[in-house]
Parts: C-alpha cells; sequence; structure tokens
C-alpha cells in the first residue's frame, strides 16, 4: 500500500512536472526551434516580443529569441533562432512589423533589394543584420490620444478663460464687428454705384467702339474691292511712269547741283577777290586806301580818268595816231 | 444610554483583539512549525501519505473543474470575439486565462474546499478528543507530526495539480474550438502561441504554491484551534475554508501586482 502510494504521488509529480516543461517548450517553440542564431539592430522594436514568429518570404522560419537594448543605448539587439537550413539573402535587412492590427508583431527576413523602404540600421558588427520597425495603428491610436489631450487641456483652459469680462469684452466685439459690417455695407452699396457709373461709360465706350469698327471694316472692304479692280494696273503702270519721271528730274537736278557747285565756287572765288579788294581798300597805305580815304587823291584820280576817258575818245577818233598795223612786220 | 453608546467601540475593540490574538496564535503554530522541520524523522514518514491525501487524490476533481472550464472559455471567447476580432484569439484568451488565472486560482478554491476542510475536520476531531493532547504528553511534536507535513504535502503538491489542471482546461478549450466553433487546430495553437511568455508558467507555480500554503496552514490553524465538540470541528471547518478562499483571493491580486 505503502509502495503503491509512493508510486502514485511519484508519477503524479513527474507528469505534471513534465506537462508544464514540454507544454512551455511547445508553446514557445513548436519543436522547431531552429539552430541557426541570427541577429539584427533597429532603431527601436515597436511591440516585438520574445517568442515573435520569424518569418522569410511569409513562411515562419524561426522566433525571436531575445530582445535587449544595447549599453550605447543607440540601438536594439534582437536575437533570433531560424531553421539552420535557410539561405539567407546577401543584401539581407530584418523587418519588425505589425503581424496583423491587433498587436502582435514579427521578426521578416526580407532582401533589401526587393524592398527599399523604410531606412534599415546598419549596425557596425559582424553578423549582424540591419534592421527596421515600421511604426503600427497604436502608435497612431496614441497619438489621437495625445491629440484629444491636448484638446482637452485647450477646453479647459478656453473654460478659465471665459469668464464675464470675457463675454463682455466678447459682446462688445460683436457690437463693433455690426458697426463696422454697417460702415462697409454703405462702402459696398457707394462702390457698386461706381461700378454701375463705370459700367454704364464702358457701355458706350463699347458701342463707339463698335460704330468704329464697323467703319473700318467697311474702309477694309472698300479697299478691299479696290484692290481687287482693274484699274490698279493702271495705277501700277502711272506710278512706274511717274517714277521714271521722278528719276529724270532726279538726274537733271542732279546736273543743276553740278552746275550749282561750279556756279558756287566762282562765286566763291569772286568773293574771295572781294575780300582781296575790300581788304586792299581797307589798307590807309594803299592806293584804293589813299583814293578813298583822301580827297585830294580820289580828285586827282578823278581827274586822271577823265583824262584817260577823254585819251580814250581821241584814240577811238584817230587811232593811227596812236597805233600802227603791220601784217609782215 | 452611556452603555449604548460604547458597545461600537467596544465590538471594534473585540474584532482588534480577536484579530491580533488570531495572528499571535497563527505566528506561534507557523513558527513553531517552522522550527519543527528540522525534526525530519518525525514527518518525513507522513510526507508522502499526505501528498497522496492531498495532491493525487486531489487531481480527479482539479481536472473535472479544469476541463469544464476550459470549455467554458473556449465557447464564451468564441461568442464575446465574433465580428472584427479573428477567431484565433479564442486560442489566445483560453491559453492565458487557464495559465494566469483560472487555472490557479479555480484549483486553490476547490482545494481550499476539499483539502483545508478535510484538514480542518481531522485535526478539529483530534483537538477536541483530545488526541494531540495525548501527543503532547507523550513528549511528540504535533507541529512536526501533524503541520509540518501537511503544509510541505500542499506547497509541494498544489502546483502539480495545478499545472495539470491548466493543461487539461487548455486541452479541453482546443477540443471544443475543433468540434464546436470551426476551428482549425493550426488557428487555435496560433492563437495559443500568440503571447505565450514561460514566465506565465512560473507564475502560476509560484501562485500555486502560495495557494497550498495558505489552504493546508489555514486547515491546520482552524483544526489545532477547534474548541468544544462536533459543532466546534463544523465551526472551525467552516472558517478554515472561508478565511483559506479570502486569503487565496488577496494573495491572487498581490501576486499579480507583484510579479506581472
Amino acid at each position: 500500500m505503502e509502495r503503491k502510494r509512493e508510486v502514485m504521488v511519484g508519477f503524479v509529480v513527474v507528469l505534471g512536472l513534465a506537462v508544464a516543461v514540454v507544454g512551455s517548450m511547445w508553446l514557445r517553440d513548436g519543436f522547431n526551434r531552429g539552430q541557426t542564431r541570427l541577429q539584427t539592430a533597429a532603431t527601436s522594436v515597436g511591440a516585438l516580443v520574445p517568442g515573435a514568429l520569424v518569418k522569410f518570404r511569409g513562411v515562419t522560419v524561426g522566433r525571436v529569441e531575445s530582445i535587449a537594448v544595447l549599453p550605447s543605448g543607440e540601438a536594439v539587439m534582437v536575437d533570433m533562432r531560424i531553421r539552420p537550413e535557410l539561405v539567407i539573402p546577401a543584401n539581407a535587412g530584418v523587418l519588425l512589423a505589425p503581424e496583423s492590427m491587433f498587436g502582435e508583431w514579427q521578426a521578416e527576413i526580407l532582401d533589401r533589394t526587393e524592398f527599399g523602404l523604410p531606412p534599415f540600421l546598419d549596425y557596425p558588427q559582424e553578423g549582424v543584420l540591419p534592421g527596421a520597425a515600421l511604426p503600427d495603428f497604436s502608435r497612431l491610436t496614441a497619438t489621437f490620444d495625445q491629440i484629444a489631450r491636448n484638446l482637452t487641456t485647450i477646453s479647459d483652459r478656453v473654460e478659465v478663460a471665459f469668464t464675464e469680462e470675457t463675454a463682455l469684452n466678447l459682446k462688445g466685439v460683436i457690437d463693433n464687428m455690426s458697426v463696422v459690417s454697417d460702415l462697409l455695407s454703405e462702402i459696398i452699396e457707394q462702390q457698386s454705384q461706381r461700378f454701375e457709373t463705370l459700367a454704364d461709360g464702358v457701355d458706350e465706350s463699347a458701342q463707339e467702339l463698335g460704330d468704329a469698327a464697323r467703319a473700318a471694316r467697311l474702309s477694309f472692304e472698300r479697299f478691299d474691292s479696290l484692290l481687287t479692280g482693274a484699274g490698279v494696273e493702271q495705277m501700277f503702270a502711272d506710278a512706274g511712269e511717274s517714277l521714271s519721271n521722278l528719276r529724270n528730274i532726279t538726274g537733271d537736278v542732279g546736273s543743276t547741283m553740278t552746275d550749282l557747285r561750279e556756279a558756287a565756287q566762282r562765286v566763291d572765288a569772286t568773293f574771295e577777290r572781294m575780300e582781296t579788294v575790300l581788304t586792299a581798300l581797307e589798307d590807309p597805305e594803299g592806293s584804293l586806301g589813299r583814293l578813298l580815304g583822301d580827297p585830294a587823291f580820289a580828285e586827282g584820280a578823278l581827274g586822271a580818268l577823265n583824262e584817260f576817258r577823254g585819251l580814250l575818245a581821241d584814240i577811238q577818233r584817230n587811232p593811227g595816231r596812236y597805233l600802227r598795223f603791220s601784217v609782215f612786220e | 444610554m452611556f452603555e449604548l453608546l460604547l458597545r461600537p467601540f467596544a465590538a471594534v475593540g473585540n474584532l482588534t483583539l480577536a484579530g491580533l490574538g488570531t495572528m499571535g496564535r497563527a505566528w506561534t503554530l507557523f513558527s513553531g512549525a517552522a522550527a519543527s522541520v528540522r525534526n525530519t524523522d518525525i514527518w518525513t514518514p507522513h510526507l508522502v501519505p499526505q501528498m497522496a491525501r492531498i495532491g493525487v487524490a486531489s487531481v480527479p476533481i482539479a481536472l473535472f473543474i479544469a476541463t469544464f472550464t476550459g470549455i467554458v472559455m473556449s465557447l464564451q471567447a468564441s461568442y464575446t470575439l465574433t465580428g472584427a476580432i479573428p477567431l484565433y484569439f479564442v486560442g489566445t484568451l483560453v491559453g492565458k486565462t487557464m495559465i494566469l488565472e483560472l487555472g490557479p486560482v479555480l484549483t486553490g478554491l476547490i482545494l481550499a474546499g476539499r483539502v483545508g476542510a478535510n484538514i480542518s475536520a481531522e485535526l478539529g476531531t483530534m483537538r477536541v478528543t483530545e488526541q494531540v493532547d495525548a501527543l503532547e504528553t507523550l513528549a511528540y511534536d504535533p507541529l512536526a507530526y501533524l503541520v509540518v507535513p501537511r503544509v510541505l504535502a500542499g506547497v509541494l503538491m498544489f502546483p502539480i495539480v495545478v499545472l495539470l489542471a491548466i493543461s487539461i482546461g487548455i486541452l479541453a478549450g482546443w477540443f471544443t474550438a475543433l468540434q464546436l466553433l470551426e476551428m482549425s487546430s493550426s488557428e487555435f495553437v496560433k492563437g495559443l502561441r500568440l503571447y505565450f511568455a514561460p514566465w506565465d508558467v512560473w507564475f502560476a507555480a509560484i501562485k500555486s504554491v502560495s495557494f497550498g500554503a495558505v489552504v493546508t496552514g489555514s486547515g491546520c490553524f482552524y483544526g489545532l484551534h477547534t474548541e468544544g465538540g462536533a459543532e466546534g470541528v463544523g465551526a472551525s471547518t467552516t472558517r478554515a475554508v472561508v478565511v483559506a478562499c479570502m486569503i487565496i483571493v488577496c494573495l491572487d491580486a498581490f501576486w499579480a501586482a507583484v510579479l506581472l
């Protein structure tokens, strides 16, 4: 009896402990405990917990073993156990993300060349895969919660600030707003009247412009009909003849201008000579100067001139007395 | 009139003195029992029989309760999680609840009734029939003979019974999910593993150890302090069970606050 009791107690104790140990192992690793240790480092792990699934291309290949913040505080190191036969891609990274909307997270091994985002943390240690964590729904709800708290704070402050004095001030502001509104409506009415006047002027101008446009159109039509008529060729012929005449006139004017230039040169030479004469006249020591300036000399010259005129008359009357022609000398 | 005014104060004073007296007697008993542990030649022969009585004999009732708890948990979880929440959370709910709360506490309460009442009635009868006095007269340490093996048996066997109850409860919930909820095994196991942490099992075991000590200690204390005849035995038995249940619930909250 004693022996049987001992066996029973021993059996129950062993059974209970075995159930606890084996059950815990099974629930944790599912007896598929990977032998290959894999590490990743990320700035945050979100809601990842030890025991979370490790997946590769959607297939569960292991579980998260442990999670620890590095002593430097710069990253979180995640230890994983995965199946030993799994070949990790050369450019592999580990994405920590929610498995569903209900809070459970997973670590997914992926090829970073196929999945560019988000920025992975390249931890400078051999064998540590770059890791990154995606924000989850709980963070969004936490953010909304924070926003709600802030709104509550604001509403509390508004409630504190909104005293009777504030209400009176607000009433005054509303009254002022009413006055300003009346003024604004009056100004708007005036402006609207001005705009109406302006619109009338614009309308009148538009009508005038329309008349002008109609007149211009009529002129253009006439001009068009003129251009399309038979008299145009005659007009061009006359114009050509006129141009020819004009060219001839231009040639005549050119020759006339040459003659005028020569006449001007002669006039210029005459004026030079006259200037010489005038210079000589202005010289009091010269003959002409003395003639003009000295009355006696002028009278003498006048007398000589009379005598010379008488001599010429005598020569005309008696040329043989003074001149002798010989053909053969 | 004056006496009427003093009556509430007298009641409070009596309760306080009674509480302090109980605490003092409990301290005397358990400190004496702790001191009696060194008398191994007295209590070791009785340890295995007590483990069989307290632990092995309690397994069927514990498993029975756990089985139906698991079934009810699975059904009620599926009823609650109808809609947007995936059904695999039935596994999560059954597993977490059975491991952390229902397994240890329900088993503790059931064993408080079965084991605590048994010990209290046995020791109370021994007390009122002066068998305990006879042991003292023979210079036989009654604490080493009566208290130590029972409390040690409770401390050792309660976790075993609770772990078995938890396992059976989860299996029952799993079976119910497969048969009645149109869930697959993979779904249930996924939910079961989702938030499982080995610490949960340790938490249940630690709670169970404390529950075992409370249930057996309460039975021993009220049994050894039984007064009167059969009526006194009944009263002490009732008191042992009620107090054990109250302490279990308080300890449950205490461990949850301290360990989780």
